[in-house]
């Protein structure tokens, strides 16, 4: 299923750009960091689709995935988690913490294209 | 974009011989099962050659698929890096977003701006990033005079380097110009671990930072500068007229 609407989280504008150029076809609501995304989730109840990343200032990326999971109201919320941390353990702590998908940066847009096509397709499709 | 309508031209076009395949394929295996006379033959045969030139093109139309798709990426990672470059006139934001293009777009982990600095021969150490180890020679002092030949060189001439080379560690020296003039230089010392070399395509942002990013910072400066003095005389101004 279509993203209804997709979360920006990063500390970059530059990614918020990026972002803003490559997904023009769904809606997009953007946060500098953690905390700023957990006010846009309580904002926008059509959110369903979160692209993370991970370092960043006052709430980092895990941190703000803990917090949506420990709340069972969006526990369908679909992360991609997008970061320069690019070590095996990176991707691992983050699908632990409860991502849909890890892409190191810097990416091709194809990767984040066909992440959220097979999100789309969903699981086993 | 014109990369992306590209893009989905050339998915309609595989989409179609995709299925200009399948038919050819239903041609085949119906011609196959009615077998037995020569004509029948002769027209699996054509049919067989005309599958293997539509499996030709879609290899073609997969592979170009797939450049143009790189191409489309390339000419927003430039276009996205050119428009936040110059989305500011604040010289701390244009600064940061110079270390946003080094660290998302050119995986950059380590890496050191050098600005001149006013009717000086050396170079102030503007943004250091990812040198959580301490800082190294030549690199260690409020600013930089010299000491890496390749960085150097990059500042005297004006040449884009590549390394590392036997004199020197930095993995490239982008020179940053204003017009002809060399006022700096952004030097890569490390990359993240998951990108172990700088590729062609990353040649692209260079080039844009080392033509861009010091304009974009100069006039930033320039406008803050401006604009402080502005606010004093007008400051002057209302306490001469006893506002």
């Amino acid at each position: 299923m279509q993203p209804r609407k997709v979360l920006v989280v990063d500390d970059s504008k530059l990614m918020h750009k990026m972002y803003e150029v490559m997904l023009r076809q769904y809606p997009l609501v953007y946060a500098l960091d953690g905390r700023q995304a957990l006010d846009r989730l309580q904002e926008h109840a059509d959110i369903d689709l979160v692209l993370l990343d991970i370092n960043m200032p006052n709430m980092n990326g895990l941190e703000f995935l803990a917090e949506v999971r420990s709340n069972g109201a969006r526990k369908d919320l679909a992360v991609i988690i997008i970061s320069t941390e690019g070590r095996e353990e990176d991707t691992q702590r983050g699908l632990e913490a409860g991502a849909s998908a890890y892409i190191k940066k810097p990416f091709h847009s194809e990767d984040i294209l066909e992440k959220i096509a097979q999100l789309e397709r969903g699981p086993g499709a | 974009m014109p990369g992306l309508e590209l893009v989905a031209e050339l998915r309609a076009t595989l989409e179609r011989v995709g299925e200009l395949a399948r038919v050819v394929e239903l041609n085949l295996r119906e011609a196959a099962a009615g077998s037995g006379s020569g004509s029948a033959d002769e027209r699996a045969q054509e049919l067989e050659r005309r599958l293997a030139t539509a499996e030709s093109d879609v290899k073609e139309l997969a592979s170009r698929l797939v450049d143009s798709e790189h191409q489309g990426g390339r000419l927003m990672n430039l276009y996205v890096a050119t428009y936040q470059l110059h989305a500011t006139l604040d010289p701390a934001e244009v600064q940061a977003t110079i270390a946003e293009i080094a660290i998302n777009l050119l995986g950059a982990e380590q890496f050191i701006l050098l600005l001149r600095k006013d009717e000086e021969e050396d170079y102030e150490i503007a943004l250091i990033e990812g040198m959580y180890d301490g800082l190294q020679a030549p690199y260690d002092g409020e600013s930089y005079t010299a000491g890496d030949p390749m960085v150097d060189a990059t500042l005297t001439d004006g040449v884009l380097r590549l390394g590392p080379t036997p004199e020197s560690q930095a993995l490239a020296a982008v020179p940053l110009r204003v017009q002809n003039d060399i006022v700096g230089a952004l030097v890569l010392l490390k990359l993240l671990d998951h990108k172990p070399i700088l590729r062609a395509e990353d040649r692209d942002l260079l080039d844009l930072l080392s033509a861009h990013a010091a304009s974009a910072l100069f006039a930033a400066r320039l406008f803050a500068t401006k604009d402080r003095k502005l606010r004093t005389l007008e400051s002057l101004v209302k306490l001469a007229r006893g506002e």
